[in-house]
């Protein structure tokens, strides 16, 4: 009987019948696909992206220059200088994030007691050279400045779990 | 020696010891905000409560003696509660602002609230806000953060002994004030950012530049005076941040000079890169082409020497070397203060410890403006007013010290003769002789009644005389210390043990100076006058800055522009100018080498900083200039100098052994043939000259530094000060007078201060006044 059963499977396809019915189902079924950049999948409020340097609402800049990102930065990838600035502010001269050695891990993002320096949404920034990736302080403020309303969002949709 | 217990350990301390003295030295760890182990108790943070059994309530540990049998404990449910409520009472007012302080990551405050604090703040009021004052260049100041432990007001009255800073009004409303015009009166006031523990007084030069995280620290020795304190300087990358005393090292506290220099490490001023005048200015050139250009100028030319007596040991042994291998017949000269060559019955250096001078019976001050020469040792000499010692000064000017001087006694220079002449009598009187003394007696006429209190001080057991700068800069300077020698020894302070015999050096080194460059050394004014007259062909200038520092830059300037002028340093001075090649040596902070301070001790600097531009070890450079005349090089690593440097004096061979220990000192020369009479000085002129020297702007390390600059400004004085009663008798005002001198006539602005002698002129050394200083007398000409 066994001997038959196989015989007629073999004989009739029945193994390329039925991946072929697999083919087919998911040959209907809706697609997963997402046709990026055209389409996009959404995105966490805690997708952590291109760094950005936020100013308060009054145009100021909010790094205060503690540089607990610089030090708390496993991959050592910022570089913070900082003086006292005529108004005898404590401020950075210098704020750059090496992006070829970022790991997007976040703790810079964490670290901040002022919320300055963020990591956004926004990940196509690739370039054809390296230097592109080294982001200097004028560079984040305008990644910030760019995408305030979405951090500022992002910033509130997940201050709940804090 | 009482016992008691501290968390169940039987521990022994003397008796008195506060328990938490008893506890630190012990390795118990109690948390307090106000105790300094420098400082007097106040007991005002209540942070370093203990348990002691038997005890109803917990006792402030700092101001709790010891006792006997006492069961401390440290650690308990109890006291960590209590701790916490402390903390918070201490942060209600305190604006968290952490992440801004420059105290960030090494502050008490910080370090508390994590171990001790609360959780999160109960306090929903608004916080007080207290305005900054502005302490002058060196301290800044956020008064919001201060949580009130007094430790800057008790510095300011017993440490500096300025009491400038102060407690007003009580409770909420007290407030640190500072009693300051234009900025701290006191010479150590960098300290205070040092012993402030929270962020409430900080560093001024490095406020807002880094975190104390992101610093390296490099051991290493200061040589901005003979002290030679041991230091830590703090680095990031190729910036110096700030230098501090070694606490390791047992050092306390270090001046505003050798704290603040560290910003003309890193400033224009640096010489980076050889370089080579051309007519165009300087032109930046190789090593090669900088070295084969200084072969042309110095070759076979009778060549004159002048040095700074800052180097390590390895630098100026090579400057020897070059000396003898190449320039044997040159003129060398490095102390650019003084006047008198021959040799001194007692060289410079001190035969005594820094410890044992303030431990002494008796500590005399003969002519120094101590504060400002040897803060560090002035500051302990204000120790000894705490336990009644007196400290007498003989001098030409009232100098301000932070301490208060039993006896004082004002004098012209021309008198010291006569002052000396008065104590070796009195000594003779009381049958306390030395050969030599008669002839000497016989050679002063006078007496001056000053002298008295030199005798009075050498007759106790232990006595320190200080000879300072109006001595060892006196046109008859080999006599005065001949007769103070024989004075000593004949009190009994000439032997060792009871060596009462100090002579405050120009620099670092003096020993080793005197003993290397003893033979060949001559007056930095001969060599000038002789570059001027013809007499050299070129000079070359190793680190010194004769036409900012020192009495002869009247004779400096004659000779700059004469004959081709090499300079080789770390730092350009005014001389720069003139020069015709530049070759860049390392700075102190720079090298791995050995100095040796005014006690003789050895001070080590093995951590280096890395080298700015294109710079060398000094010894590396002078062997690169021996190799440029073809001339065998003795020594191609650091080691090999050291060899060639116990060549000269055998007694360094232990230097660098393994067995050398802290106890270890060179011995400063004593020459006892050095026997010289005053001649009496003919008093030509009416007015003796003598010359301030301002730590503010001594040396041209300082004068590259910006704050430095700054309090030298806040503290400069008129060109020339006098007497009131000298100007009225000349019928002149202050203003504009006419100062007539051996070598000319000049304008300058005259000012009038009780503090100096009548019959002194006073130079305060601002501007051009500074070329006076050569002279030792002068008269008035008559106001303008």
């Amino acid at each position: 009987m066994q001997l038959i059963k196989h015989a007629f499977k073999t004989w009739m396809l029945w193994e390329l019948v039925k991946g072929l019915a697999l083919t087919m189902r998911y040959f209907f079924k809706p697609k997963i696909t997402v046709e990026y950049p055209e389409e996009r999948t959404p995105l966490s409020p805690r997708f952590r992206g291109l760094h950005a340097l936020r100013r308060y609402d009054s145009g100021e800049e909010r790094c205060i220059a503690c540089k607990l990102c610089e030090v708390v930065c496993p991959a050592l990838a910022i570089v913070i200088e900082s003086e006292e600035r005529e108004d005898g502010s404590r401020r950075t001269t210098r704020y750059d994030i090496d992006m070829t050695k970022c790991i997007y891990c976040g703790l810079c993002q964490e670290a901040c007691p002022v919320d300055a320096i963020v990591e956004t949404q926004h990940f196509e920034y690739a370039s054809e050279t390296r230097e592109a990736l080294y982001y200097t302080k004028d560079m984040l403020l305008d990644v910030g400045d760019r995408y305030e309303s979405q951090i500022a969002a992002n910033i509130e949709a997940d201050a709940k779990y804090h | 020696m009482t016992t008691l217990f501290i968390n169940e350990e039987e521990v022994t301390v003397s008796s008195g010891t506060s328990i938490l003295e008893a506890c630190r030295t012990h390795g118990a760890d109690v948390p307090y905000f106000c105790y300094h182990p420098e400082l007097s108790v106040a007991a005002n943070c209540r942070m370093c409560l203990v348990e002691v059994e038997g005890w109803g309530k917990p006792a402030a540990s700092c101001c709790t003696p010891v006792g006997e049998g006492m069961r401390v404990t440290t650690h308990s449910e109890s006291l960590s509660k209590d701790r916490e409520m402390i903390m918070e009472y201490l942060l209600i007012n305190h604006p968290l602002d952490c992440p801004v302080c420059d105290q960030g990551g090494e502050c008490k405050l910080q370090d508390y609230a994590v171990e001790h604090g609360p959780d999160h703040g109960r306090y929903k009021e608004i916080k007080r806000a207290v305005v900054d004052h502005n302490l002058g260049p060196f301290v800044s100041t956020c008064m919001t953060r201060c949580i009130h432990c007094t430790r800057c007001v008790r510095f300011a009255d017993e440490i500096a002994g300025t009491g400038d800073m102060g407690v007003l009004n009580r409770s909420d409303h007290m407030r640190i004030e500072g009693v300051v015009e234009d900025a701290l009166a006191s010479e150590l006031s960098g300290n205070l950012a040092d012993i402030c523990p929270v962020g409430a007084l900080l560093d001024k030069p490095s406020h807002d530049v880094s975190r104390p995280w992101e610093v390296k620290r490099h051991k290493s020795t200061c040589t901005q005076c003979p002290q030679g304190c041991d230091i830590v300087i703090e680095s990031r990358g190729d910036e110096v941040i700030r230098i501090k005393p070694d606490h390791d090292m047992g050092e306390s506290w270090i001046c505003d000079r050798g704290r603040y220099v560290h910003d003309s490490f890193r400033s224009d001023a640096r010489i980076l890169t050889p370089s080579i005048r051309t007519d165009s200015g300087m032109q930046v050139v190789t090593w090669d082409a900088a070295v084969e250009k200084t072969v042309n100028l110095l070759k076979d030319k009778r060549v004159g020497i002048v040095f700074s007596p800052d180097w390590s040991i390895e630098g100026l042994t090579s400057i020897r070397l070059l000396h003898d291998r190449i320039f044997k017949d040159a003129k060398v000269a490095f102390d650019l203060h003084r006047r008198d060559m021959r040799p001194f019955a007692f060289e410079e250096g001190f035969g005594m410890t820094p410890e044992n001078i303030v431990a002494a019976d008796e500590v005399v001050i003969l002519g120094s403006d101590l504060r400002q020469r040897l803060p560090i040792l002035m500051q302990g000499l204000r120790k000894r007013s705490f336990s009644d010692k007196p400290v007498t000064r003989i001098g030409a000017m009232n100098y301000r010290t932070n301490s208060e001087l039993t006896h004082d006694a004002l004098i012209r220079p021309r008198e010291w003769g006569a002052v000396i002449a008065r104590a070796m009598q009195q000594l003779k009187d009381l049958g306390k002789t030395a050969a030599g003394m008669d002839a000497w007696l016989l050679a002063v006429p006078e007496r001056h009644e000053a002298g008295k209190l030199l005798a009075d001080a050498l007759l106790a057991d232990s006595c320190a005389l200080l000879v300072g700068e109006e001595i060892r800069s006196h046109a008859d300077a080999a006599a005065l210390i001949h007769g103070l020698d024989l004075i000593a020894r004949a009190s009994g302070h000439g032997e060792e043990g009871r060596d009462a015999r100090n002579l405050i050096p120009e620099g670092m080194n003096a020993s080793l100076l005197s003993a290397v460059f003893g033979d060949i050394r001559t007056s930095v004014s001969d060599l000038f006058d002789a570059a001027h007259d013809g007499e050299l062909d070129a000079l070359l200038l190793i680190g010194s800055d004769p036409l900012g520092d020192g009495l002869f830059s009247m004779q400096a300037k004659r000779a700059m522009g004469k004959v081709p002028l090499v300079q080789v340093g770390a730092v350009a001075g005014d001389v720069s100018e003139y020069a015709d090649v530049m070759l860049p040596a390392s700075a102190y902070s720079e090298v791995d080498g050995t100095f040796i301070n005014m006690s003789g001790n050895v001070r080590n600097a093995d951590e280096p900083l890395s080298t700015l531009g294109e710079g060398r070890p000094l010894w590396k450079v002078m062997m690169r200039l021996i190799q440029g005349f073809d001339v065998d090089v003795p020594a191609v690593d650091v080691r090999e100098i050291r060899t060639l440097v116990q060549g000269y004096l055998p007694s360094l061979a232990v230097l660098w052994s393994d067995c050398v220990d802290d106890t270890w000192h060179m011995p400063v020369a004593r020459q006892k043939d050095a026997i010289f009479l005053p001649t009496g000085i003919e008093p030509v002129m009416a007015l003796d000259v003598i010359s301030r020297y301002s730590m503010y702007r001594e040396g041209a390390w300082v004068r590259a530094s910006k704050s430095l600059t700054e309090a030298g400004h806040i503290r400069a004085l008129d060109d020339v000060l006098l007497h009131p009663n000298t100007l009225q008798a000349a019928g002149l005002k202050p203003g504009a007078c006419l100062v007539r001198t051996a070598s000319g006539d000049f304008t300058f602005d005259v000012g009038v201060r009780d503090d100096v002698v009548e019959g002194v002129l006073f130079i305060a050394k601002r501007g051009i006044a500074g070329d006076l200083s050569c002279e030792v007398m002068a008269s008035l000409g008559g106001g303008q």
